[in-house]
């Protein structure tokens, strides 16, 4: 087996090695911030809940993240991330229904159209 | 594993930020699966593979579809200019969200997480069954908590029907003709 340069082995030692925890949370909360600015920008109904889905992901990779790397939590993040899972489903049916349900009455789904609430 | 990592990080954010900023609803959508399988792709590596069965089953599979179907019939699919799909609110939501971001990064970095090692994860998903019912010692509560989201799964798809369904007596086949 040929010889490896130190620095080499290092840069292979760095590649090899398990990401810290912190790399997960910091990727979750890039991926919450993202979605917080596209619900907060966008106009279409249908790519705010798309949106809020992205921001939902983040929150559960964190909770996973959590639940992988904490001795003390004994796993139950993915039990958490579970039942997120189910909720954001429920959300989404729901949240679709209502969608639709303002497209046949007011023919649009943009949030800026929709104002007939406001006082 | 540091190349997995930066893979479906990057794989993760691009297409996250492909929905926010992709001009076609169903590249959007598109986008948005490519995303939740970068999430579904960090749970096998933190030791949680039945999880992510179910984020490609449900995520990139079921609410995918009906975005896809939520899409179909509200919009044409058409590739429409920024200023009609983006408000006002541009730059000012921009500043909001990296700001966002750049708090909940420096606490949860900044954070003192005293011991952490990976591969504490339930890899066997005899073991994700048993906490999920509440059976496992320690997780009791998840007892009460499944059967409160059984019963919000119930409510959520009576609702999903009464709301989305027309008023009744009219149309003839509703749905079709509208």
């Amino acid at each position: 087996m040929p010889q490896i340069p130190s620095q080499a082995q290092q840069v292979l030692d760095a590649l090899l090695a398990s990401p810290a925890l912190e790399a997960y949370l910091v990727v979750g909360a890039i991926m919450f911030a993202i979605g917080a600015w596209g619900a907060l920008v966008r106009r279409n109904a249908v790519v705010i809940f798309m949106c809020v889905e992205l921001m939902i992901n983040g929150v559960n990779l964190t909770l996973v993240a959590f639940a992988d790397f904490l001795p003390d939590a004994g796993g139950l993040g993915v039990s958490y991330a579970v039942l997120v899972l189910a909720i954001a489903a429920a959300e989404i049916a729901v949240g679709l229904a209502i969608v639709l349900a303002v497209f046949r009455s007011r023919r649009t789904v943009n949030v800026d159209e929709v104002t007939s609430m406001r006082g | 594993m540091t190349i997995a990592f930066g893979f479906l990080a990057g794989m993760m954010l691009v297409s996250a930020l492909g929905v926010v900023i992709s001009r076609n609803v169903v590249h959007s959508a598109l986008f948005m699966s490519g995303s939740f399988l970068g999430v579904a792709g960090f749970f096998v590596m933190l030791n949680a593979p039945a999880l992510a069965a179910f984020q490609v089953l449900i995520y990139v599979g079921a609410v995918t579809v009906v975005i896809l179907f939520g899409i179909m019939f509200t919009q044409k699919p058409q590739v429409r200019r920024y200023r009609s799909i983006i408000n006002r609110q541009f730059w000012a939501g921009l500043c909001v969200a990296v700001g966002v971001g750049a708090f909940l990064s420096y606490v949860l970095a900044a954070e003192d997480w005293s011991s952490t090692a990976p591969g504490n994860g339930p890899r066997e998903v005899a073991q994700i069954g048993r906490q999920l019912l509440g059976v496992a010692p320690g997780s009791e509560i998840f007892a009460l908590l499944f059967q409160v989201v059984s019963v919000l799964l119930l409510v959520a798809i009576v609702a999903a029907i009464v709301v989305s369904r027309g008023k009744v007596g009219t149309g003839v086949d509703r749905g079709v003709e509208e």
